[in-house]
């Protein structure tokens, strides 16, 4: 038996670019980035795909617009071997359990003989930190979180995870699901042979009315959820700043700061 | 119709965790704003349970339900989540919080799905609007923005809530609730993954990042590994944990489990030190919700300053020591 992966990649807005108005975001011409936790996904795919043999499979799968191929197109540049585009137009009305509840349909639809998924554990943009965990229960998976690594040996992935009870090692059949954290890995770089590929291969774009869902079914209709309002974080105070060259003086006037704060 | 507010406690050898303690001062709260009674729901493989029974009345609970079976006595999410998620179908309460642990992160969403419920995570605040709908503050776009999002009409509402971002109560150790032990129906088939071995972090003695009032955190200005003693020495004056920047986590001098950062851990401890730390984005959205924040950098202009609410410019090799022995000397202790 093999590994056939899918993993899960969304694009996010690079939050250091990223500029605010009163209503939230201002997401127009702001640089997109893939999520920092999906290099980690694909980079652990990847390397279980590796070791899983020549008949073991990887595809990539996001629901975005159409801007979101360039994600697609830079996983097939490290070696994924099939990529998906899911477009959906009530994204923006829609939460965790909406985006699950597609993309658990639209995986049976394009990577039909998956039997390892992974995601990352938390998309930048969202931080809900749901998507993986709801996609297991939807398919009837087990799932692993905060996962900071992963093997497949005889049939089955051991997993270790990062808790607060130290670093608990896991073993989970197939089919199932990882959500990962930041690994001791990071993802490689592309080669030219890679973007070559890339640039051949075929991005198939799946609507959602092609998945069976009408647009009043979706967005709002299917979330759970409503987001009402977003705004920004008030910014903090000024900061009261001391001269640190004479360090014996800039530790007794920090004190007194600290003391007049209330924080001693 | 969906009645009750719900906590779900955790256990940590066998006592409560501090989040747990922190959840009861949100939910007592909705509780009484919508004369509501409050369950504590203790989830356990362990046949005695008496003392963490105890103390979530002495927290507040108006009742505990226990619910037992040998089946949960290592941790399993498919199990864990059938346990709960079928004792919400058969009680439906209305409110269901979780810590934002590792572990409600992880059965949250499934409980959420199995249930039909809404669930929303990392909450910061919580209220009940006039139609009884959680309204639930969280943040959003890498800390830098709040939302407040709510279900409608999905039952109950649930949430995570974030670590720290609620004090704990006093215990009241004349207030006792009754218990009630439930028996789940589960069977091993259910479970598809299974716990093998729990190692230790390197220095997991040492208090964990999320749950401490006061962090010290060193970046790549403390110069190498060898002076993240001054900063772990400053920790243990102040009772707190050690953090660091990625920068020195990738350098190698500190473990990933001390990453403070986009990729590291999110906290927001009462008295966070930053030394030697720039204060790139990615590190200051792991941060900047910490009631008090301290930097000490050389260089003037570095970000972090556009956080602290107390800065020194100057060198962290020479200042933090002292610092250090003038908080040994003069016994001071942060007010958490
Ligand atoms: C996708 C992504 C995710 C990331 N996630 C994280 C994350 O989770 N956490 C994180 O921290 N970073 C993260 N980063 C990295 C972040 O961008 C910065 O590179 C990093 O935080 C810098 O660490 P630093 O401040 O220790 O080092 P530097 O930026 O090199 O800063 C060193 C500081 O020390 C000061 N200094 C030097 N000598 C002294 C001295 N003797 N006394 C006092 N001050 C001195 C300098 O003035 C400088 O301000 C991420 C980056 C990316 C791209
Ligand atoms: N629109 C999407 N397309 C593909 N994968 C997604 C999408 N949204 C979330 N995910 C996956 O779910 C993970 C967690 O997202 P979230 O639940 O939003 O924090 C991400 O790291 C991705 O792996």
């Amino acid at each position: 038996m093999s590994l056939h992966i899918a993993v899960f990649l969304k694009q996010v807005a690079d939050n250091t670019k990223l500029k605010f108005n009163e209503t939230g975001p201002v997401l127009e011409n702001v640089p997109m980035m893939l999520n920092p936790y999906d290099e980690y996904a694909l980079e652990t795919a990847i390397r279980l795909k590796e070791s899983a043999g020549a008949d073991a499979s990887l595809s990539v799968i996001t629901m975005g617009t159409l801007s979101a191929k360039e994600i697609l197109k830079k996983a097939v540049a490290v070696g994924a071997d099939s990529a998906f585009l899911i477009t959906n137009d009530a994204l923006a009305q829609s939460d965790s359990t909406a985006n699950a509840k597609i993309l658990a349909q639209a995986l049976r639809s394009v990577v039909p003989n998956f039997n390892l998924l992974v995601f990352g554990q938390t998309a930048l943009d969202s931080l809900d930190g749901q998507t993986g965990q709801k996609v297991a229960e939807l398919l009837n998976l087990p799932s692993l979180t905060f996962c900071k690594g992963a093997e497949f040996s005889n049939g089955s992935i051991t997993a270790t995870r990062e808790t607060e009870r130290g670093y608990e090692v896991h073993e989970m059949s197939l089919p199932g699901a990882l959500c990962m954290m930041k690994c001791d890995y990071e993802l490689r770089g592309s080669n030219i042979k890679g973007v070559m590929k890339a640039n051949k291969t075929e991005i198939p774009v799946t609507s959602l009315a092609e998945l069976g869902i009408t647009q009043d079914q979706s967005g709002e209709a299917m979330s759970a959820t409503k987001t009402l309002k977003t705004w920004q974080r008030p910014p903090r105070a000024e900061a009261k700043i001391i001269d640190g060259a004479n360090p014996q003086e800039a530790v007794a006037s920090l004190i007194g700061a600290l003391k007049e704060a209330k924080v001693f | 119709m969906a009645q009750g507010i719900w906590i779900i406690a955790e256990l940590q050898n066998n006592a409560l965790s501090s989040s747990t303690h922190e959840l009861f001062t949100p939910a007592r709260r909705l509780a009484d704003k919508s004369s509501q009674a409050l369950s504590a729901i203790l989830v356990t493989g362990e046949s005695d349970v008496s003392q963490a029974e105890a103390q979530l009345g002495h927290l507040g609970a108006d009742q505990v339900i226990t619910v037992r079976h040998d089946l949960l006595k290592t941790y399993q999410a498919q199990l864990f989540t059938i346990a709960i998620a079928d004792l919400i179908k058969e009680k439906q309460p209305n409110i269901v919080l979780f810590a934002a642990s590792t572990t409600g992160v992880d059965i949250a969403p499934r409980i959420a799905i199995r249930t039909e419920a809404g669930l929303v995570t990392q909450a910061i605040d919580l209220d009940l609007n006039e139609a009884g709908q959680l309204e639930v503050t969280r943040t959003r776009y890498a800390e830098s923005l709040l939302s407040m999002v709510i279900t409608p009409e999905a039952r109950p509402q649930m949430a995570t809530v974030k670590k720290k971002a609620f004090p704990a109560p006093v215990l009241d150790t004349s207030h006792n609730a009754p218990v009630e032990v439930v028996t789940p129906k589960l069977d091993a088939a259910m479970a598809k993954s299974s716990l093998k071995e729990i190692k230790q972090a390197e220095g997991s003695s040492k208090k964990k990042l999320e749950e401490a009032d006061v962090i010290v955190s060193g970046g790549r200005g403390m110069k190498g590994p060898e002076n993240f003693n001054l900063v772990e020495e400053l920790a243990a004056a102040l009772n707190g944990a050690v953090g660091a920047s990625r920068a020195v986590v990738d350098a190698g001098w500190r473990p990933h489990s001390e990453q403070v950062g986009q990729t590291g851990k999110t906290v927001n401890p009462k008295l966070y030190v930053a030394l030697g730390i720039s204060g790139a984005l990615q590190h200051l959205v792991g941060m900047s919700s910490s009631q008090t924040i301290v930097a000490i950098n050389r260089d003037e202009n570095a970000p972090i300053f556009k956080v602290a609410d107390i800065g020194v410019v100057g060198d962290a090799l020479e200042i933090t020591p002292l610092l250090t022995q003038a908080i040994q000397e003069q016994h001071a202790t942060v007010n958490v």
